[in-house]
C-alpha cells in the first residue's frame, strides 16, 4: 500500500469528521427533538465512519 | 411561559468551541494530509481524527440527552402547547399543574419526572415510538392534542418514586378506604389515577374553560 492511498484515506476521513462535526454543531444551539435526530442519525455517523476510516488507514498500512 | 428554542447556555458555548476546534483540525489534516509524513502530524493526525472528535460525540450525545429531559424539549413541538398550558391551570384538581406549579416535581424537568420511560428513555418500542412521533410532526397528519393517550396505563411507579414512604401519603384517611389499599398501590393492581382517585390529569381538552395562574417569575427556565 503507498503512502499516496493512506494520505487520500485520511483526506476522506478529516472530511466525513469536519462535515460530521459542523452537523453536530448546528444542532447544539436548539433545544427540540429535530436537533437530538440530526446530532443522532447525521452527525453521529460521519464523524463514527470518519474515525473508523482513519483507524483502518493505520492498521491497513503496510510500513516499506 | 416556557422558553423553547434556542437555548445556549455556557455548557453549549463550551462544546460549540470544542467542536470547532476538532472540526478545523480535522479540515486542516484534510487538506494537508502530508503533513502526516512527519511524527509530529502523526500526532496530530491522531488527536485529529480519533480522540477530539470522539470526545466532541460523546459530549454532544450527553448534552443532547440531559437537554431532552428538559420541560422545554418536550414543549417544543406545537401538539404539546396544550400540555404546557395544562401546567398553569388555576386549580387543584389538576394533578400536574399542582405539582408544576408548588415545585413538587422540578420545574425545568417536569415532564420527565412523571414520564420517565418516554421516548428516548423507555425500552426499544419506547425509543421507536419517539422516531415516529418525529416523523409524525413533520410527515404525518399530527393529532389533535386531546386525541393523544398514552401507549399503555399510567403506572404508579412515576407517583411512588416521591409519595412512598410519605408521611401525608401513608396516613391520608382516604388511602385507607380498604387496607389492601396502599398494597394494591405498590403493586399497580390500583391505579392512583384512573381508580377515581385522582383522575383529573392535563385533561387538555377541557382547557377552554379553565382559569389559569400567572406565575411572578418564568418557570421552567432555570
Amino acid at each position: 500500500m503507498t503512502a499516496t492511498l493512506m494520505e487520500r484515506r485520511i483526506r476522506w476521513s478529516g472530511l466525513l469528521i469536519a462535515v460530521g462535526l459542523l452537523s453536530q454543531m448546528l444542532t447544539l444551539p436548539l433545544t427540540h427533538p429535530l436537533a437530538f435526530v440530526g446530532f443522532i442519525v447525521l452527525g453521529c455517523p460521519l464523524v463514527a465512519a470518519g474515525i473508523l476510516l482513519f483507524l483502518y488507514s493505520l492498521v491497513s498500512h503496510d510500513t516499506p | 411561559m416556557l422558553k423553547s428554542w434556542p437555548l445556549v447556555n455556557n455548557t453549549s458555548l463550551l462544546l460549540i468551541l470544542f467542536a470547532a476546534i476538532a472540526a478545523a483540525l480535522a479540515l486542516l489534516t484534510a487538506l494537508r494530509p502530508e503533513l502526516t509524513r512527519v511524527r509530529g502530524g502523526k500526532i496530530l493526525a491522531f488527536m485529529a481524527l480519533c480522540i477530539l472528535p470522539a470526545l466532541a460525540m460523546w459530549a454532544g450525545v450527553n448534552e443532547h440527552l440531559e437537554r431532552s429531559t428538559s420541560t422545554q424539549f418536550c414543549l417544543s413541538c406545537h401538539v404539546m402547547a396544550d400540555f404546557g398550558r395544562s401546567l398553569y391551570v388555576d386549580d387543584k384538581s389538576y394533578i400536574p399543574a399542582v405539582h408544576f406549579q408548588n415545585h413538587f416535581v422540578p420545574a425545568d424537568h417536569a415532564c420527565f419526572t412523571c414520564h420517565t420511560d418516554y421516548t428516548i428513555f423507555g425500552d426499544y418500542k419506547a425509543k421507536w415510538r419517539g422516531v415516529h412521533h418525529v416523523l409524525v410532526q413533520y410527515l404525518g397528519k399530527i393529532p389533535k392534542p386531546d386525541e393523544i393517550k398514552l401507549y399503555t396505563a399510567y403506572n404508579n411507579r412515576e407517583c411512588l418514586h416521591c409519595h412512598a414512604g410519605m408521611r401525608k401519603y401513608e396516613e391520608a384517611s382516604s388511602h385507607h378506604k380498604n387496607p389492601e389499599m396502599l398494597a394494591q398501590a405498590a403493586t399497580n393492581q390500583l391505579s392512583c389515577i384512573s381508580s377515581g382517585c385522582h383522575d383529573t390529569v392535563h385533561d387538555v381538552a377541557n382547557l377552554k374553560d379553565a382559569t389559569f395562574w400567572t406565575p411572578k417569575a418564568p418557570q421552567g427556565e432555570r
